[in-house]
């Protein structure tokens, strides 16, 4: 992989990774099956390697990015991986089967950065469900 | 007594897992499998008096619930929780059938040895525990088979593997070792607080957050009558209702508080 495209990679892998936790953290709490979900997918549907997903989160890489540069950054991706990133994001709001004032809010947001009209948010939903309905219930009990 | 000299120690904190520590400690060279098996044993044994003190209601769960169910209580760090985990899987694998090589029994014997004097310092708080460094039992009357180029091979081979668990394991993780996600999520909450009070102030973005809400009730419904989580559907339907109300109040909660301070701002200065 050329240096420019690994730049590329490295730069949706943080902008996943920080929409991630925004959504994960939203709630306040973190419990392990979003953690997960968040890697799996990374690797899985966005097609990241595993290089790219530990570079990403370097401190010099994400550590100093805000919630704002996360919705700078989505602007600027091809719509269809902007869509994905939607759709992941949903997925880790849907993890624990409740919702959280602040997720709408992160969700709100980041769907009108991507620009998607209503019915492709839903269509983003609707995938986030089904690939929710696939998350190991039994790794979240609170206890 | 355990009669061993790496764990030892153990008699005086937990005596039966000073013991089965004591018999994979016996079985490295010889029967590999067993060793792992005991380790296995051991971890488990560990697991059930740690998940005693802080969820009892777990302790006839698997292995694996109650490693994660400590890790979320932050009584097991992650490193011990991965070491934890080492041992489940290769015990697991030995279970099976699967042949086991010294070197792997042995790294893992030398991580039972790590979690040995965390463990004993939980279970007895306060108590001042001298881990001595591990050293590879000896074997009876043969030279030391750590030495020889098969045993090399396999401890390189392993290291390999650990390499790439962690490489895998780093690239799943949302945040990384060294974060401190707590500060890091706080952060971002109190970011995200910020921007949601522009969006009541300045007005609400494209797609705006009350659709939001109902359409992820409206998931949120679907998902909790899937098989997967079976609730029934009058029950499914009143718990995302709930959630929509909660949100939607919420929502019209902080409008009207934003609207308020905006009217008494313009009476103060029509006052002025």
């Amino acid at each position: 992989m050329s240096d420019e495209a690994m730049k590329t990679e490295i730069k949706l892998a943080t902008t996943w990774f920080l929409a991630a936790r925004t959504m994960a953290v939203a709630d306040g709490n973190v419990p392990k099956v979003k953690e997960a979900a968040a890697g799996l997918y990374a690797r899985a549907i966005l097609e990241l390697s595993e290089q790219v997903c530990v570079e990403a989160k370097q401190k010099h890489n994400i550590g100093d990015l805000r919630v704002e540069d996360c919705l700078a950054s989505v602007r600027t991706l091809p719509r269809e991986l902007g869509e994905k990133i939607m759709t992941g994001v949903m997925m880790i709001a849907y993890a624990n089967r409740e919702m959280h004032p602040l997720e709408v809010r992160w969700a709100s947001m980041l769907a009108s950065a991507i620009e998607l009209s209503e019915e492709d948010f839903q269509r983003c939903c609707v995938g986030a469900r089904v690939i929710a309905t696939m998350l190991n219930p039994s790794s979240e009990e609170s206890a | 007594m355990s009669g061993s000299s790496n764990f030892s120690f153990m008699d005086r904190y937990d005596k039966r897992v000073g013991r089965l520590a004591g018999q994979a400690e016996r079985y490295v060279y010889t029967d590999p499998e067993s060793c792992l098996f005991k380790l296995r044993l051991m971890v488990e044994t560990m697991a059930k008096t740690l998940i005693e003190l802080q969820s009892p209601h777990l302790v006839d769960s698997d292995l694996s619930t109650m490693l994660r169910a400590l890790e979320r209580s932050q009584m097991l760090s992650r490193s011990h929780a991965d070491q934890m985990h080492a041992i489940r899987r290769d015990g697991n694998s030995a279970v099976h059938g699967d042949p086991t090589p010294a070197p792997t029994a042995m790294r893992r014997l030398h991580d039972a040895h790590r979690l040995s004097g965390w463990y004993c310092r939980t279970v007895k708080r306060g108590a001042k525990v001298d881990l001595e460094a591990f050293t590879p039992p000896p074997r009876a009357g043969q030279s030391d088979p750590t030495k020889g180029e098969g045993w090399k091979k396999g401890e390189a081979l392993e290291k390999t593997i650990e390499e790439q668990r962690r490489q895998t394991r780093e690239a799943l993780l949302l945040f990384n070792e060294d974060e401190n996600v707590d500060e890091v999520g706080e952060a971002l909450v109190k970011e995200l607080t910020s921007w949601d009070e522009i969006a009541i102030a300045a007005g609400e973005p494209l797609i705006d957050a009350e659709f939001v809400a109902l359409v992820m009730a409206m998931d949120i419904e679907k998902l909790l009558e899937h098989p997967r989580f079976g609730v029934p559907s009058k029950e499914a339907h009143a718990q995302a209702e709930a959630q929509f109300d909660a949100v939607r109040n919420e929502l019209e909660a902080k409008e009207f508080a934003y609207r308020d301070q905006r009217r008494k701002l313009a009476e103060g200065d029509l006052i002025d």
